[in-house]
């Protein structure tokens, strides 16, 4: 950092971070493919010459396919690269839908870095609507796969390649419109940044670049490892079910090893992670020495800083990469799976993992960090409408985990920005009315920090239909950590009766209800030590139930529901009681609900879930 | 009738005041402090000044319009006070009561921070939201009839709890305001002490969280905006007009039903100010650029008129009516120069206001401002305005020592960087406001102005390769200046999804519109009206729409074709690709809109003496640039048109100074203005 100016830095850093937010405007406001759109599922990234993020707010796929394919010197200005084929991805892209552009930036003649975008489109062709099929035993009934391609040469798309694709979906002019709308925002982002080589000089910005990466590892080290004891430390979860088996722990295990005056002071090793599924809940995670998961999982870490304000500040580039080394397990597992095993289901594995690691850590630190969250899960209708054929398909968000400074939140989303889809807009668009869009009452997990709680949405169809959904966490539930209870699961009905987490293709009768209820975070801390007066608010607000309240707080109330008056004797009474049966971190420090059992074979806890 | 016309500019720290005669077209400003306990005070004071100066008397017999603009209203919200919506409730459809605490269900910036993301408090609690049965669908037709008992006993309940102002957003009202008409009936009786805005009324879009938001500002800023029109009417004992945020004026007596049409309506008048001046000059199409003590608010202006958007928000809160597309940065005079926690240098977005303020105000400031960077450097005086307030130069230049040695650099390197990088913070906003309206930003000349405005004019036409920067005469009266500039302006929308609107229908939706458009001038007691149309088109599919001016005359075939036209035109020119010749994409309308416009006469600005001879400087200093070196400083009265100072060299003014660097040349135009340009 010694012989940069400090200054350049800032200013370098500021249009990076400039850059990536227009390229991602110009995108979202073009879109059309609902997953773009709405639920902003696409990312920019950029990337220099030698392949490292420099951004820091997003996730992003990877420029080493492209790279491996087409040699940097045969890149030309104008030219603009594409690819969606997961194991010809070095493990950038985790399902067929996510398409990703790349762009090469120039400066005087030769590339210097690399704007890219990737997002989720709409339908790339497969077995179902939408191609995520969630009974896919192999990737070719995934849809369409495409290796690094050529998309354009020097300004000029290539027709064929295009018609190809558009040929295998079934929405080609959303398809269409929203590969222009990438393609042109990367070619925007691209002038833009050769702008600043231009006015400052290329051998000035690369070293920029290297101040901001080399900052992010300093700061990552000092700030947030400095606060992991040193030593070894387990701890798993789980899918449930993969689509094709009945449901089953599928197990993914991280032991974290800890050493600070090590080179490269974390070990993630996933040894222990079980044999690849059937259905397409597998990640292909084992490329290019699993850099694209640690630049995934990092921002986990961010949890360790002093205060909310501050852990929204840290960035994660390519600087935690040097601060992580990954051990992955033989071929053939949920995280080393082979092709052509399915992936379309991955987020089960790859937004479980945020999950693993968040646990190893509050139990290596005694329980500073948040308890669990889950957040992606898509539920759909689809059929026939007026205007013809149409898929509603809508990424809801669930709780997040109680906090040691906070509740958690309600119907948040891990993706940033990431939103529903307006009433107004859908009625207008698809033949169902929203009868309700609340809170899902008791749905956070107790605790001192209650879990924030799921949606509760009823759609009532106005024509048949088919329901689809795509969700883990239907059975297990989003975990509670030092003495915080779980939360409760997802759990969809179609006219009463109860959906599992995965479905293509089920009927629904004209008149007939949709119910879906999204997950609720984890509690964090005793339920018993939470604040009557807050449990009281809670039940005033319509978030815990009277008898949850009695039940999971040991609060007694009387009154009216919209103004509740606390029986503090009773409560008392209640609480101690409850104190003295319950159990201690000592006897477990995760409560995983009451699906553990069902699949664990009756074992209330794991082996791991003791401190 | 006289022919003063008065603009009042209240301001947090300061009343900036406008007199324009237009017999003489003289013009006279002045400044007094703003009164934030009884903003009234402030006002009167601030309209006898300005009327002492002109005539020697305070009589208002004279005058014949004030104009006021005013964040009065906004200040609650945006000041995040927690008793500034206490008295706030809100109805809306059953089984919707949580629609505030889920939003849009959306977690800002980076992925992953719903870990450790905390909610900031919604408007208005659920605790204090009711909901009444009753449901319509996407075209307003009833599904289920409207529950007169629930509303009944909605409004008792806000009686009993002390909810005296109320929103009403009911489902599809856009399409239908029926049920939140009768809402309303049922406020009126049960609770007649509370205020009430329905969201049909204050904006008939679609989105229900937006408008709901967007309603319950309204609703929140009535009571206070009433009590405070009411004030002002008894002190001033006349009409006046107050500024909206939409560029155009309104009535007293108007703007106390829609009051949200206010919000954020000082930056609007700064904004259509300088676009005045700017067109004036021969500059149609300007970017303007607004710098004051805590932020610069940037606009840009294409063909005279500064561009409009509906996605604004006061604060933390969505604002859907249309306003004066204005991006603020934190990045003012008093912005704080800081490390952060990895050894960089940061400046902003936290200011040290007006007090403390930086350390050269000697007011017990502790951190390194902005200010204090061009203080040390030299490039402003060691005073204020005019010399009424000295600055403390050796408290700056220490702050600025000990912040360099921290960092390793010399106390020169460290203050220019500090002003480089918040040069480049306004920077990254004009590109932002630019880029995203598909506008090339080197096709633009900028003015600048606000008090700190010019004093980075010379980098920014660097950086962003600028034709030129136009400095005005009294840069930190712009805004109040342009008061004087507006025309009676409402705005009207109604959203009507369809790919193929019928001619029937849209005759019928606009005949509406401008029917209340009509209505509304009338009362303003407007003779000759305008309409201007308008229409926001997608590609089916997309979410967001865009707007395109859309002509007057027959709504035939014809005019369909060309609203469509503009709109491939539009999206083109945007994103950089269209569909006008692919029929495979469908275009969907989504909303109408007319701005029903009663237009004034503009102010004339007059042309200043031409200067015969080369202009003499008032002194030398040494300042720093490139390197320290004794440099010229001109008294900008002293200049006349065609004068030419060429950099380095410092221009310094009552309220503002303007730093001409080594390679710049600033030239006085016919109206005063100095215009920078860079030699290279």
């Amino acid at each position: 950092m010694s012989d940069v100016d400090p200054i350049l830095v800032e200013i370098v850093e500021g249009t990076l971070a400039s850059v990536e937010m227009e390229v991602e405007t110009s995108i979202a406001r073009t879109a059309r493919s609902p997953m773009i759109r709405d639920a902003h599922d696409f990312r920019a990234g950029i990337h220099d010459v030698r392949l490292r993020k420099l951004t820091g707010r997003s996730y992003s796929a990877l420029v080493h396919p492209v790279v491996r394919d087409f040699p940097i010197e045969t890149m030309r200005p104008g030219d603009v690269y594409f690819h969606n084929d997961v194991y010809l991805s070095e493990g950038g892209i985790g399902h067929l839908p996510d398409l990703c552009v790349t762009v090469p930036v120039f400066h005087e003649g030769e590339v210097v870095a690399f704007v890219q975008a990737f997002g989720h489109h709409d339908d790339i062709g497969g077995a179902v609507p939408g191609s995520m099929p969630s009974h896919a035993r192999s990737a070719f009934e995934e849809g369409l796969m495409v290796p690094p391609i050529k998309l354009w040469d020097q300004g000029v798309p290539n027709r064929a390649a295009l018609t190809i694709m558009t040929r295998n979906s079934r929405m080609p002019d959303s398809l269409a419109g929203d590969l222009d709308a990438e393609c042109s925002a990367c070619l925007m982002g691209a002038r833009r940044l050769g702008e600043i080589f231009d006015r400052y000089g290329r051998a000035a910005v690369e070293a920029c670049f290297d101040a901001i990466i080399a900052k992010t590892t300093e700061t990552f080290r000092r700030e947030l490892l400095s606060k992991i004891p040193e030593g070894v430390h387990v701890w798993e979860d789980y899918a449930e079910h993969d689509g094709v088996d009945e449901p089953r722990l599928h197990t993914q295990r991280i032991t974290l090893t800890v050493d600070h005056s090590a080179e490269v002071p974390l070990t993630i090793d996933f040894t222990g992670t079980s044999a690849q599924a059937k259905g397409p809940i597998n990640h292909a995670g084992d490329y290019a020495d699993g850099v694209f998961l640690k630049k995934w999982l990092a921002p986990v870490l961010r949890n360790l800083a002093d205060t909310p304000e501050r852990m929204a500040e840290l960035d994660v580039n390519e600087g935690v990469v040097p601060l992580i080394r990954m051990v992955f397990p033989e071929k053939g597992t949920l995280l080393t799976p082979i092709f052509p095993a399915p992936t379309n289901a991955r987020t089960f594995v790859i937004l479980r993992l945020l999950g693993v690691l968040a646990g190893v850590l509050a139990k290596a630190t005694g329980g500073r960090m948040p308890a669990d969250q889950e957040t992606i899960r898509y539920t759909g209708v689809y059929g026939e409408s007026d205007d013809g054929p149409y898929l509603m398909r809508e990424v809801l968000g669930g709780g997040s985990g109680g906090r040691w400074y906070a509740d958690g939140e309600d119907t948040i989303h891990v993706v940033p920005d990431s939103r529903n889809i307006p009433v107004e807009f859908a009625e207008s668009r698809w033949p169902f009315l929203v009868e309700r869009l609340g809170l899902a009452v008791d749905s956070g997990g107790p605790g001192q920090f209650r879990g924030g709680l799921g949606y509760d949405k009823h759609i009532r169809m106005l024509r048949d239909a088919s329901f689809m959904s795509i969700a883990d966490r239907s059975i297990l539930s989003c975990w509670g950590v030092n003495g915080g209870r779980a939360g409760r699961p997802f759990l969809v009905t179609v006219n009463g009766e109860e959906m599992e987490g995965l479905v293509d293709d089920f009927p629904v009768k004209a008149g007939e209800i949709v119910r879906v209820k999204t997950t609720g975070g984890g509690g964090w801390g005793s339920p018993y030590e939470r604040e009557a007066a807050r449990v009281a608010a809670d039940v005033r607000d319509g978030k815990v139930s009277v008898e949850a309240a009695k039940n999971d707080y040991g609060v007694v109330l009387h009154g009216p529901r919209d103004d509740p008056r606390i029986d503090e004797e009773a409560t008392a009474r209640l609480r101690a009681a409850a104190r003295a049966d319950a159990p201690t971190p000592r006897d477990a420090f995760f409560d995983r609900g009451p699906g553990y059992p069902r699949l664990s074979g009756g074992l209330a806890h794991a082996d791991v879930d003791h401190l | 009738m006289g022919s003063v016309r008065i603009g009042v500019d209240t301001g947090g720290t300061f009343t900036d005041v406008v007199l324009v005669d237009e017999e003489t077209g003289e013009i006279v400003t002045t400044k007094t402090p703003s009164t934030p306990a009884n903003p009234a005070d402030g006002f009167m004071a601030g309209v006898h000044k300005v009327l002492e100066l002109h005539a020697g008397s305070d009589d208002l017999g004279g005058v014949a319009a004030i104009v006021h603009g005013t964040t009065v209203a906004t200040n609650q919200l945006l000041e995040d006070r927690p008793d500034g919506t206490e008295h706030l409730g809100f109805v809306t459809t059953e089984g919707f009561e949580f629609i505030l605490e889920i939003a849009r269900q959306s977690v800002p910036d980076g992925y992953g921070n719903s870990y450790f993301w905390v909610k900031p408090p919604r408007i208005v609690p659920v605790r204090r939201v009711r909901t009444v049965g009753g449901r319509l669908d996407h075209l307003g037709r009833e599904v289920r009839s409207f529950d007169e008992a629930g509303a009944v006993q909605a409004a008792r309940w806000f009686a009993e709890n002390g909810v005296t102002a109320i929103g009403v957003c009911f489902l599809h009202s856009y399409a239908n305001p029926a049920h939140e008409r009768r809402m309303r009936e049922v406020i009126e009786r049960e609770h007649p002490d509370a205020v009430v805005s329905l969201s049909s009324d204050v904006l008939r879009e679609y989105r229900e969280y937006e408008r709901s938001v967007t309603t319950l500002v309204d609703a929140a800023v009535k009571p206070i905006m009433r009590r405070y029109i009411g004030n002002l009417s008894d002190r001033i004992g006349r009409p006046f007009s107050v500024m909206k945020s939409n560029g155009g004026v309104l009535s007293a007596s108007e703007v106390v039903h829609q009051p949200i049409t206010t919000v954020l309506s000082g930056p609007a008048a700064g904004a259509l100010g300088a676009a005045l001046i700017a067109g004036t000059a021969g500059h149609p199409g300007v970017i303007t650029l607004d710098g004051g003590g805590t932020s610069t608010d940037v606009a840009v202006v294409v063909d005279g008129e500064p561009s409009l958007t509906t996605e604004g928000t006061i604060g933390r809160y969505p604002c859907k009516i249309p306003m004066i597309d204005i991006v603020t940065v934190g990045a003012g005079g008093g912005s704080i120069a800081w490390i952060s926690p990895e050894g960089t240098l940061k400046v902003g977005p936290r200011s040290a206001g007006a007090d403390p303020g930086p350390l050269c105000y000697g007011r017990g400031g502790t951190e390194v401002t902005v200010t204090d960077a061009h203080v040390f450097l030299g490039r402003v005086p060691p005073h204020l305005l005019g010399g009424e307030i000295p600055l403390d130069v050796s408290a700056a230049r220490a702050g600025i020592e000990a912040l360099a040695g921290k960092l390793g650099l010399s106390p020169e390197r460290c203050a220019t960087g500090i002003l480089e990088i918040s040069a480049f913070n306004q920077s990254n906003a004009i590109r932002q406001i630019t880029v995203k309206r598909g506008l090339d930003v080197r096709d633009f000349p900028m003015v600048a102005f606000g008090g700190s405005g010019p004093l980075l004019a010379c980098r920014l036409i660097d950086i962003l390769g600028l034709r030129a920067a136009i400095v005005p005469p009294n840069p930190g009266n712009v805004s109040a200046f342009g008061l004087l500039t507006v025309d009676v302006k409402n705005d009207y929308v109604r959203t009507h999804v369809s790919r193929d609107p019928s001619r029937e229908t849209l005759r019928a939706v606009f005949a509406e519109l401008e029917g209340q458009a009509a209505a509304a001038l009338d009362r303003e007691g407007f003779t000759s009206h305008v309409y201007a149309r308008s229409a926001d088109l997608r590609y089916y599919g997309q979410a967001y729409e865009v707007r395109v001016p859309a002509p007057d005359g027959p709504l035939d075939d014809g005019w369909r074709a060309a609203v469509v036209d503009r709109f491939h035109e539009a999206h083109q020119r945007l994103y950089g690709y269209g569909y006008r010749d692919d029929p495979r994409h469908a275009v969907e309308w989504v909303n109408l809109r007319v701005s029903g416009i009663g237009p004034i006469t503009r102010p004339a600005i007059a042309r200043v003496p031409y200067q015969p001879e080369e202009p003499s400087p008032i002194a030398t200093r040494d300042v720093f640039y490139e390197r320290w070196g004794r440099t010229v400083i001109y008294r900008r009265a002293d200049l006349g048109a065609g004068a030419v100072v060429t950099g380095p060299a410092v221009v310094e003014e009552y309220g503002s100074t303007l730093p001409v660097h080594p390679g710049f040349t600033a030239t006085m135009d016919d109206y005063g203005n100095l215009v920078v340009v860079s030699d290279s």
